[in-house]
């Protein structure tokens, strides 16, 4: 876990208190199980049946898609590619950002981590649910999805290992299924303490089955912070590896707009920046629905500003490097490619994306927006459509122009397309509700550790 | 902000005074850079051509030392980790060194006709495609953009190691943010100039070639040359006062962390542009692996592959390496001979060179040691440790 | 020691502390008075405490172990399939296409070893244990909130009814309890 750093006894402001002042193990212990365990505030009932009602409309555009196929989505030739792997890449993007808070930051001891890793991680696992979606669903036949994965079928045939598809088939699985394991781990220890809070019998019974048995002895948290830690260990350069392999699917191919070397940590750099984005577009209105303030601080806000600002200088410069060497490159193809993304018929969508991406996240060198909570929603709602924007130009600028000028044409979604789109945003939405209302959005044990009182062990005071 | 010089400074700078035995390996530097020099410059007049070949890659080799601390000092500021505060001086002793690398610039000037050969008129006639790229691949623009390169640089390097002597004296807490505000804008500065100064310097030694992600494997290359750096002149200062009481295995445990951190990610540049070239197998990009594996040039690549990542890496992954700063060393020595190694895998064959001359291997020497004399020099002239960074006790104190 | 009355069996003591340092301080006198059988209980983790009571933890192996078994059947997986079982000239690459494995061997490395590692806390931590003796005490539930506990278990060869008792009670502890089962 993260070690106890002891703050500059100097009388400056450079840090911000990680929690207000004047709580205890007790109150932080209180104040967040309180969230779960008492009474479901009205609000939450609204706010899930609009996610729930947008889930129905996800089921609706795939029964629809099962029914008549893919026929149904705006795609076309050359662009046999749309909605589907935008959104598949979108939403793995804002997937990052949980893991990415969990163990890179663990590793890193930042111990302000502690307040929004726990629902940081939850979004991360419902982003990888939704994009899941989109890889089965994209299949003409998707109850043959099983041919993905290594088992012997009847034809004897194995999958192509030389395919960056297949690469995807096993980061993304292994990403899901290692996000899930760091996430129940995390939680084990909160829901021993729901166990022994959780005033109904159904609710001791679900948290003590869930918590496993967990009493928090010397040993248990001993082997414990020792898995917390490989775990992380193992997760960050997984997190990476994950959007890498995601842009090798773009990378590997010949195709000019694809094939690009800088491809991978510029993907990577635009997974995270699109992971904060969504986890200040979630934490700022959590945090005043459930008057949270006090974990939730504004220095948490700004850390998270800096990391979207840092993380979107890397995307911009893959931006810039991508023109630049598509010029420098004196292919013909490459150099149209970019004419084309920018002057072409799509080029508002490009102008668009660097609004979005470029510039708004250049109000976040100024501290007074920084410290401003309506104007951060702003800029993180303005890079949630805009890294959107970003895959549906890659992907669609690349294909509607293809080598061949007699089968160039244009793409747009249907409303099936869209429907399904907003559907997994609702889906999203719909898991997120759930998980405020039966989980601890925060983690209360790691909030105990970094409070005043907890570092009076190593002082040796009381 | 309150920018207060009130509370009690526990050290002050003077406590830090930087020791006289530094003065012994910055004579031995010398030295070995003299003597190095001098049989190069007989090499100058025997072989010319071949004398520059084997100076660019070393120049290139050597720029990674002060441009990494550069990085690295930029980093610290930006995140104020406490493994910074106690290496500071000695990046930013480092940066110091810049106007010297400048002047080392100038051989590269001189040589340019025999180096890049898209300076060559009649190679210009019969290739259309380096004809076409002659807006941006010509000589003047070449000098222009070379002095907009160091320039940033140089405004950089000044600002941070002007205002840190002024932190010295004043302890105003004010220099500390300015510093990180200057290094967020001057990561981005930096990693834009160094890696237009990857194309042009290196990537264009085969001008058909382009590679989007050169410029950050580049920069990736930089930043763990200085790691690999700052260990053994720390290991040096450990030894004895006033640093002896500074140093703790824990900081050199962040250190061999940080070198980790930057093997992989030099290993994860250098693996994503080789995959997707491998995978894309287009005639315009496979070329460049086609002539690194031919041959002998193999046998470099697949040590690359294993000395510069798969040693390293499984040794740094031992805490008990990491924390002993001898040991750590060692792999941080290790670490330096494979940059220079793989800045040459990168740079020969595109070179047309028959084989290792003798002034590739006495080039580094010669250029290592004299820029180490500048270094030293540099070193022994501020004191060892900022007593007046807000963040100092957290890293004295640091476990 | 078995409770004829109730057919209860004393497990052990458990003495309870309002703060971290007055726990550590009772862990000094106990292991000095020689108890090996000992367990502390508290609401965050505390390094001193585990390393009080010197705690090792053997999951580093048992990671690297679970790494190792991942990258190799990553590797025999895909040189298996693409060499012998269903060898496919994809665009004239190699059968052998080590770069392109690269990428399965290394997913498969971290799987398995998270896999370990998180099995392999379970199984070093007794987990899933979903009942304990220490459940039976009402103020044990506090351990997962604010309050610290000492337990002594019955089976020490130290363990004494009374002078096990004084010892905890010597203690800056607020309460000692007998855990029975």
């Amino acid at each position: 876990m993260a070690k106890k750093r002891t703050e500059p006894d100097r009388p400056i402001q450079m840090r911000h208190p990680i929690i207000a002042e004047g709580h205890t193990p007790a109150t932080v212990t209180d104040q967040i199980s309180a969230v779960v365990l008492t009474k479901t505030p009205r609000w939450w009932y609204v706010g899930f049946a609009v996610a729930f009602s947008l889930v129905m409309v996800l089921f609706m555009a795939l029964a629809q898609l099962f029914v008549k196929g893919v026929g149904i989505w705006g795609l076309n030739n050359p662009v046999n590619w749309g909605f589907a792997i935008i959104n598949f890449v979108w939403w793995i993007g804002i997937g990052h950002a949980g893991t990415l808070i969990s163990a890179i930051l663990l590793l890193l001891r930042q111990n302000w981590r502690n307040s929004i890793n726990r629902f940081a991680e939850a979004m991360t696992l419902f982003a990888v649910a939704c994009a899941g979606l989109f890889p089965l669903i994209h299949m003409g036949r998707p109850w043959r999805f099983y041919y993905m994965l290594p088992i012997p079928n009847t034809f004897d045939l194995w999958p192509q290992f030389r395919s960056p598809l297949i690469w995807d088939v096993f980061a993304v699985t292994t990403y899901a299924l290692v996000s899930a394991l760091f996430w129940y781990v995390g939680l084990i220890p909160d829901l021993a303490t729901l166990r022994d809070r959780a005033k109904n019998k159904f609710a001791q019974h679900a948290y003590g089955i869930l918590a496993a048995g967990w009493r928090g002895s010397s040993r248990h948290w001993h082997n414990y912070e020792v898995a917390s830690m490989l775990l992380a260990g193992l997760a960050t350069p997984l997190v990476v590896s994950v959007h890498t392999v995601v842009s090798f699917d773009f990378a590997a191919s010949q195709l000019p707009g694809w094939h690009a070397t800088i491809f991978p940590p510029y993907f990577v750099a635009g997974a995270v920046f699109a992971g904060f984005a969504m986890v200040i577009t979630l934490a700022v209105p959590l945090r005043a629905l459930f008057g949270l303030n006090d974990f939730i601080t504004l220095r948490h806000l700004q850390n998270m500003a800096k990391v979207m600002l840092a993380t979107g200088m890397v995307v911009s410069y893959g931006y810039a490097i991508e023109i630049f060497m598509a010029w420098y490159s004196g292919n013909g193809f490459e150099q149209f490619m970019i004419t084309n993304r920018i002057g072409g018929p799509y080029k508002y969508a490009w102008f668009a994306l660097i609004l979005c991406n470029v510039l708004s996240i250049q109000l976040l060198w100024f501290k007074r927006v920084r410290k401003s909570v309506p104007m951060l929603f702003v800029v993180a709602m303005f890079v949630n459509v805009g890294m959107w924007l970003e895959r549906f130009v890659i992907i669609v600028t690349s294909l509607h122009r293809d080598f061949l000028p007699s089968s160039w044409d244009m793409y747009s979604g249907t409303r099936w397309d869209w429907a399904t789109y907003v559907g997994t945003i609702g889906l999203f939405l719909a898991l997120m509700f759930l998980f405020i209302r039966f989980l601890p959005m925060i983690s209360i044990f790691e909030m105990r550790m970094i409070l005043p009182e907890a570092d009076e062990v190593k002082e040796g005071k009381k | 902000m309150t920018s207060t010089t009130a509370t009690e400074a526990r050290y002050a700078p003077s406590d830090f005074a930087p020791p006289s035995a530094l003065a012994q390996p910055q004579r031995m530097a010398a030295i070995v850079g003299a003597v190095a020099a001098l049989a190069c410059a007989v090499g100058a007049v025997l072989d010319p051509a071949q004398f520059f070949r084997s100076y660019l890659v070393g120049y290139l080799y050597i720029l990674g030392f002060p441009m990494g601390c550069l990085a690295l000092a930029m980093l610290h500021h930006v995140t104020k980790g406490a493994w910074g505060v106690v290496i500071r001086r000695i990046l930013e002793a480092a940066t110091r060194t810049l106007p010297f690398m400048v002047i080392l610039f100038i051989p590269v000037i001189v040589g340019m006709k025999e180096l890049f050969v898209w300076t060559d008129p009649e190679v210009l006639a019969h290739d259309d495609l380096i004809a076409g790229k002659t807006p941006y691949l010509n000589v003047t623009f070449f000098l222009i953009r070379a002095v907009i390169i160091f320039g940033v640089w140089g405004i950089l390097a000044f600002f941070l190691n002007r205002w840190s002597l002024q932190q010295d004296e004043t302890g105003d807490n004010r220099l500390s943010l300015r510093m990180q505000g200057l290094s967020g804008a001057g990561i981005g500065l930096y990693v834009l100039t160094a890696s237009f100064a990857s194309f042009d310097w290196l990537m264009s030694l085969d001008p058909h070639w382009f590679s989007s992600i050169y410029g950050v494997y580049f920069v990736g290359g930089q930043a763990l040359t200085a790691m690999a750096f700052v260990i053994p002149v720390a290991l040096f200062l450990s030894r004895q006062a006033p640093m002896d009481k500074v140093f703790r295995p824990s900081h050199f445990q962040d250190y061999g962390k940080l070198m980790l951190a930057f093997t992989m990610l030099w290993a994860y540049f250098s693996l994503s542009q080789f995959l997707i070239i491998w995978s894309g197998n287009l005639p315009e990009d496979v070329s460049w692996y086609m002539t690194r594996t031919a041959g002998k040039w193999l046998i470099v690549a697949q040590a690359i592959m294993f000395l510069h990542f798969g040693l390293p890496f499984l040794l740094l992954l031992n805490t008990d390496i990491k924390r002993s700063a001898r040991r750590l060393s060692i792999v941080a020595g290790l670490i330096l001979v494979m940059r220079w190694v793989d800045l040459y895998w990168q740079a020969a064959p595109a070179m047309k060179v028959a084989g290792l001359h003798w002034m590739d291997v006495v080039m580094p020497l010669a250029l290592g040691g004299l820029w180490l004399w500048v270094f030293f020099w540099q070193l022994a002239r501020r004191p060892l440790l900022p007593v007046h960074e807000p963040f100092l006790k957290e890293a004295l104190h640091h476990e | 020691m078995n409770d004829r009355a109730t057919g209860l069996e004393l497990q052990g003591y458990l003495a309870e502390f309002g703060g971290p340092n007055r726990m550590l301080r009772a862990i000094e006198l106990v292991k000095k008075a020689g108890y090996e059988r000992v367990e502390a209980y508290s609401p965050y983790p505390i390094e001193e405490i585990s390393h009080a009571l010197g705690a090792h933890s053997k999951l580093p192996w048992i990671v690297l172990a679970g790494g190792i078994t991942g990258a190799l059947s990553g590797w025999a997986l895909q040189y298996f399939t693409s060499v012998h079982a269903y060898p496919m000239n994809i665009g004239g690459k190699p059968f052998n296409s080590w770069p392109a494995f690269i990428v399965v061997i290394f997913e498969m490395t971290i799987l398995f070893a998270a896999f370990a590692a998180v099995l392999g806390m379970f199984a070093l931590n007794g987990l899933p244990r979903p009942y304990h003796p220490l459940f039976n005490v009402e103020r044990f539930a506090l351990a997962s909130k604010d309050r610290y506990f000492l337990y002594i278990l019955a089976d020490d060869p130290k363990f004494d009814l009374k002078r096990t008792w004084d010892l905890l009670e010597k203690t800056e502890c607020s309460e000692v309890t007998a855990v029975e089962d």
